[in-house]
């Protein structure tokens, strides 16, 4: 979609375009035909001048030579006649050697070309009768110095015009700007919303704006609500399949079991079926995903209570290095990133010697999380394996084995990548990628 | 060893309580959140394991209560929500460890052994150590000098005790406490007879009667 914005303008520029250049165009045409007019009169007052001028002399009709006006006597002076009449015709000294055009009809001819010179002449031929005798008058005025000047009113009412396009144009671009802003606002919300800087819209948008925002925040609220609810009811079915399965887990350890080993060895394969699936399947229903989330993950207030949690469960031999810049915010679910960080750092608490290290950095398009142990680390051939669906990567450590296979679940619901390296401490190193949330894309306005 | 067990669920309380009863634990059963408020704060347990969803008050707000009443008793927390989110708000909330549901028996109990010893400050090693004596905890029997010698139930509960809480000097009626649940009868000649076992098994000099005072464990046989 083309931004509001510049349709707005094109709209605009081109109905004022269109609409000034035919005002413009007809009320310079009325102009001159009004000037015409005027200039006929003239003319028409020439041409009875000229026809006063007509006298009866000696030799039938005579032109009075001092009735004429000196303008007539100068050489291509700009005015001109012709008398025609049954016995010959007169022209004007400032014709010279040129002929004045002869039109047909009479009456006011605009734009004839007085040949060899450059003038366009205004010419009006009207007929009369004087002594008995048909008189034709034809009095010509030279126009071009009017149409020159025409040009230039239209040249600078071109450039005037073109001035106050563009004086609109910037004028109405602020006021678009300025009546768009809240939509600004808003596209940067839902754009800080992405990126997990805000939970919520801002309420206080114009009324136009209110049911689209006042929907979005419903939509965010009841997304936050409908996994909330959802985790709750999951947490409750786990409950309710976890503690029988406890109870079972426990019988089939018990005395009264010694005597079957067949029996007792199914149950517990069974039974740990059952339990790694529900582990997995639960932990997997539970994630977020790319909801937006609801609470993000503040680097500063959660890890101190994850590294503690994991101090507490390993013993205070390990040392626990956290190497994450302060104040660093992850755009995703804090449940959710817990879960990893939690179930990697339990691992490689698990493996690890005597250290284990939490790194997370800002890269340019993502964020980039690296977890090392200095513990024996896992061998190139069997990386994949590892990563393979819930294998356990040890038999022996306690823990379902099912840490990384959660973690690939989160990690693949977010688009990232998990890599297994050798770490600088000499153990493993989980190097986890999250791409940036993907933020709608925008164009600069 | 004494504990206090409070979980909702009738048949895994009955397996817990067998189980922890052969390992040789006093075990007290509660079902309810609000029991267990007043009674983990009164009765001198030694660990409790406190399952999260109950009846009355959750568990979070009952161990709430008792480290705001200053319970210093280790707590492990048991519970189906095994997300790392609940974890942590968990042992914000004063557990000592967690363990979540399903889990194996012999898990619980190692996780109790390690819990009863951190709380001692005694390092988690596979056999509890003190005065020269190597205790099996799972096979309740007991090593010295490469020597192995086997206990009964009863020499096992009071000799753990003793191992746990060495060069201390520990009433009768304190040992009593720690070592019978709630509705057992505790009889201190009982508790007489056993030390007199033990001192036949492991020599005199392991346990020392202050007269007036009560027993002291490993103090001249160190």
């Amino acid at each position: 979609m083309r931004s509001i914005q510049r349709r707005l303008s094109l709209g605009l520029v081109s109905v004022l375009f269109i609409i000034g250049l035919i005002l413009a165009q007809i009320s310079l045409w009325l102009f001159e035909v009004g000037l015409q007019r005027y200039l006929e009169s003239g003319l028409r007052n020439d041409s009875e001048l000229l026809l006063v001028a007509i006298v009866r002399g000696p030799n039938g009709l005579q032109l009075d030579e001092h009735r004429l006006s000196p303008g007539y006597q100068r050489p291509y002076s700009g005015h001109y006649f012709r008398i025609d009449f049954d016995g010959g015709h007169w022209r004007s000294r400032s014709l010279w050697d040129l002929e004045l055009p002869q039109p047909e009809q009479p009456g006011l001819h605009a734009d004839l070309k007085l040949e060899k010179s450059k003038q366009s002449l205004l010419l009006l031929h009207s007929e009369y009768r004087k002594f008995g005798q048909k008189v034709s008058i034809t009095v010509a005025q030279d126009y071009t110095p009017v149409k020159a000047s025409f040009a230039r009113v239209q040249r600078i009412g071109l450039g005037l015009g073109l001035t106050a396009l563009m004086l609109i144009l910037i004028l109405q671009r602020i006021t678009v700007r300025r009546a768009l802003r809240p939509l600004d606002t808003a596209r940067e919300q839902i754009l800080q919303l992405q990126q997990g800087q805000r939970s919520q819209l801002d309420e206080q948008v114009p009324l136009e704006l209110e049911p689209l925002v006042a929907q979005i925040n419903h939509l965010l609220a009841h997304t936050e609500d409908s996994l909330k609810r959802s985790r709750n009811a999951l947490g409750n079915l786990g409950h309710a399949l976890k503690t029988p399965l406890a109870v079972l887990l426990s019988l089939a350890e018990g005395q009264k079991l010694e005597g079957h080993p067949h029996l007792r060895a199914t149950l517990r394969e069974q039974l740990t079926q059952i339990q790694q699936r529900l582990e997995r399947e639960l932990n997997r229903a539970r994630l977020s995903g790319d909801a937006l989330p609801g609470v993000r993950f503040d680097a500063d207030v959660e890890l101190p209570g994850l590294f503690s949690t994991l101090r507490m469960v390993h013993g205070e031999h390990l040392e626990l290095n956290n190497h994450v810049t302060a104040g660093l915010v992850l755009p995703w679910d804090r449940e959710d990133i817990l879960e990893l960080l939690g179930n990697l750092l339990d691992n490689a608490c698990k493996w690890a010697d005597s250290s284990v290290c939490l790194c997370i950095t800002r890269e340019v398009d993502g964020f980039c999380l690296l977890i090392d142990d200095d513990g024996p680390g896992i061998p190139l051939e069997r990386r994949d394996d590892v990563l393979g669906r819930g294998n356990r990567l040890d038999e022996q450590v306690t823990g379902h084995g099912l840490g990384l296979g959660i973690v690939k679940d989160i990690v693949e619901s977010w688009d990232g990548r998990v890599q297994l390296l050798d770490s600088a401490l000499g153990g493993l190193q989980v190097r986890i990628d999250l791409p940036e949330r993907q933020v709608l894309p925008h164009t600069a306005s | 060893m004494r504990l206090l067990l409070v979980e909702d669920n009738v048949p895994l309380a009955d397996e817990l309580v067998s189980t922890l009863s052969r390992q040789g634990y006093a075990v007290d059963w509660l079902a309810d959140g609000r029991d267990a408020v007043h009674q983990g704060a009164s009765e001198p347990y030694d660990l409790i394991v406190l399952d999260l969803g109950l009846p009355g008050i959750p568990g979070l707000e009952v161990l709430q209560k008792w480290r705001g009443e200053g319970l210093s008793t280790p707590v492990l927390i048991l519970t189906a929500r095994g997300s790392w989110a609940e974890r942590i708000e968990g042992l914000k909330a004063g557990a000592d460890d967690y363990l979540t549901k399903p889990f194996h028996p012999e898990e619980l109990q190692l996780r109790i052994q390690a819990l009863l010893r951190r709380a001692r400050g005694l390092a988690n090693q596979p056999t509890l150590e003190a005065a020269g004596l190597h205790l099996d905890e799972g096979r309740q029997c007991v090593t010295r000098e490469g020597e192995e010698i086997q206990l009964t139930a009863a020499e096992f509960r009071l000799l753990r005790y003793f191992m746990l809480h060495p060069e201390q000097i520990l009433s009768k009626s304190h040992l009593a406490e720690h070592l019978y649940d709630g509705e057992n009868e505790r009889d201190s000649n009982v508790i007489e007879v056993h030390v007199n076992h033990l001192r036949r098994k492991l020599g005199r000099a392991v346990v020392e009667t202050r007269r007036g005072q009560g027993y002291r464990f490993g103090g001249a046989g160190g």
